[in-house]
């Protein structure tokens, strides 16, 4: 530190220089982080919220919510399987909403209509309003973003293209699916909604689309072998076998990997000049008694010192940009992500300095007496 | 052999460059005791520098014993001659040898630091030496700022501050006019006195002998008792 502290407060520009460098990475590391994490919520949220452990599909279905048909009637076997705590079912679909507003335009908005059974574990808890009920099957939660385009509570929501009616009696937070905000609704008007089409629902009694099981020792296997012509997974992975959802959050995990190996590069390759330039400085000090140790502690503390000071500059600017981006772009910043890569850059940092520590062992002290006659 | 100063005894350096076995050091012996100030002088090229390389614990002698405090070092690890340099010898560079960012002061805690924390009094002897050196109203200034003279007192200090019981200088005058060069070396001298250091100085500049004990010439990789 005592070196490098004075190096530092001695070349400021120089290190200014490196340090807004590696703070723009930093900050485009945050900033991927911010948005595939937004993405990824906006594509999942519903199914993450999920206080479930596993999920059962219709074999063949590819863990796919949209290709899975079951029938409500597996419930009692399901909830019968060892080590399941508890069962709930759910069915989703994609439809188009008309609000009509008080002006008398109309207001087209695109959800995801979730149905699930009222009171059951994967009814998220309302933030305003009440929950839903199975006495008025047309009441519907909403997720809030519905509340910033103009929706009520009370509103009447009508199915496009059909004469269905749903009203609002309460907002959820957080709620998206596909990437639309989702609208709870009980199974019964759920499958009014996804089977409106005579036949479309391939002659099953109580159609659901999923299962959703809590238990977490629960054998997969198990249970596809006690209820026929299921396939049962984990959670995370129907998660990733949304359509969309693998491809997107590759996309971003891509991006960040490259930053972080080019964040490597730059910093190693930087303090590896800077080293070499410094050879005869370091001949120097180790002629008067300076060991490798020393040395390689002043260059290391050195990268730490400018790393730290560029990512807690990054993690900054990234919480302002947060506050400024416009709502339209899913950006969601999770800390712990933050902390997480904040902790891999500060160790890729200080793996780029070994490049430098290892130049610094190879260096001889004779060279500090060469001759300038 | 002596039990204090510094001591060399029948040291040979071998080289071999492209093939040839060079001689630089030719079965030297030389012994500084305390207080003893000695120059050795030569052409370029007569093994000067690897003379003080070996002086200095900074090169290992092809044969022969290097003898400090009445100890063998020319048989020490790496590890333990870095130690050695930091703890025994203190070095004076040619000029421009400071560490560029750090000024007057921290240039001696900078060898403080080397061997751990850095006391109070450390800092109080530092500031004292530079004093004694001429060099109490620089102590904040950075080598950039200093004359060439400036730079070697500092480089003298920087030797000094360790208490170190050998004192090497490389040419100390190299880049300074006579009147500085004879102000640095005058200095070199009575430090060497004054705190009872063994002292070789290696110099091709014959106008500062003056101020040594004894002159040693150097040529063709032997040393030859010159003046007394």
């Amino acid at each position: 530190m005592f070196l490098a502290v004075r190096e530092i407060m001695h070349s400021k520009t120089k290190f200014s220089m490196i340090i807004v460098i590696f703070v723009l990475l930093a900050w485009l590391v945050f900033i991927l982080s911010g948005l595939g994490n937004g993405l990824s919520t906006l594509a999942a949220a519903v199914f993450k919220n999920m206080d479930a452990d596993y999920v059962v599909f219709q074999e063949d279905a590819r863990s796919s919510m949209s290709k899975s048909v079951l029938t409500d009637d597996l419930m009692q076997d399901v909830k019968a399987s060892p080590d399941v705590k508890d069962a709930a079912a759910m069915g989703s679909s994609l439809a188009t909403v008309v609000k009509h507003a008080s002006g008398g335009k109309s207001n087209k908005v695109d959800v995801a209509i979730i149905g699930i059974d009222a009171g059951s574990f994967l009814e998220p808890a309302v933030i305003e309003g009440q929950k839903l009920s199975d006495q008025s099957s047309t009441k519907v939660i909403v997720n809030s973003t519905l509340r910033d385009e103009g929706f009520r509570i009370g509103d009447t929501l009508r199915l496009d293209g059909s004469k269905e009616k749903m009203t609002i009696s309460g907002f959820v937070e957080n709620q998206s699916y596909n990437h639309l905000p989702a609208v709870f609704t009980p199974m019964s008007e759920w499958r009014k909604v996804a089977f409106a089409a005579p036949g479309s629902d391939k002659g099953i009694k109580n159609p659901v689309n999923a299962v959703m099981l809590q238990g977490e020792n629960i054998d997969p296997a198990k249970i596809d072998k006690l209820l026929s012509g299921t396939e049962t997974v984990t959670k995370n992975k129907a998660v990733q076998s949304m359509p969309g959802y693998k491809e997107e959050s590759g996309t971003i995990s891509m991006m960040l990997a490259f930053l972080f190996v080019i964040s490597g590069f730059v910093l190693g390759v930087f303090f590896y000049v800077l080293t070499l330039q410094k050879t005869n400085q370091f001949g120097i000090m180790k002629a008067i008694g300076a060991d490798n140790r020393f040395l390689s502690r002043a260059i290391v503390s050195e990268v730490f010192l400018l790393t730290v000071i560029s990512i807690v500059t990054g993690v900054l600017l990234t919480y302002g940009t947060a506050a400024i981006l416009p709502s339209a772009i899913p950006f969601k910043l999770d800390p712990l992500l933050v902390v997480l890569y904040s902790v891999a850059l500060l160790i890729i940092a200080l793996l780029s300095s070994l490049i430098s520590v290892r130049r610094i062992t190879k260096i001889d002290p004779l060279q500090a007496l060469g001759r300038v006659e | 052999m002596m039990q204090s100063g510094l001591e060399l005894k029948g040291i040979s350096k071998q080289y071999s460059e492209g093939g040839n076995q060079v001689t630089a050091l030719d079965d030297v012996t030389l012994s500084v005791a305390p207080g003893e100030f000695v120059a050795v002088v030569g052409p370029s090229g007569s093994g000067k520098s690897t003379f003080l390389s070996v002086a200095g614990a900074l090169l290992k002698p092809t044969d022969g014993q290097v003898y400090l405090n009445g100890h063998d070092i020319s048989a020490l690890p790496d590890k333990a001659l870095s130690r050695v340099r930091l703890q025994e010898i203190g070095f004076i560079m040619q000029s421009s040898n400071l560490v560029p960012y750090l000024n007057v002061l921290d240039q001696l805690l900078l060898v403080k630091k080397m061997s751990g924390k850095v006391s109070p009094e450390d800092k109080t002897f530092a500031v004292t030496l530079l004093e004694e050196l001429g060099l109490g109203s620089k102590t904040k200034r950075f080598p950039e700022e200093l004359s060439g003279g400036e730079k070697q007192r500092t480089a003298i200090a920087r030797a000094l501050v360790n208490d170190p019981n050998v004192i090497l200088a490389d040419e100390p005058t190299a880049s300074l006019d006579t009147k500085r060069a004879h102000e640095v070396v005058q200095l070199i001298a009575q430090e060497v006195k004054h705190r009872n250091k063994a002292a070789i100085m290696v110099t091709h500049d014959e106008r500062l002998l003056d101020y040594c004990d004894r002159v040693y010439r150097m040529e063709d990789g032997r040393l030859t008792l010159v003046s007394r």
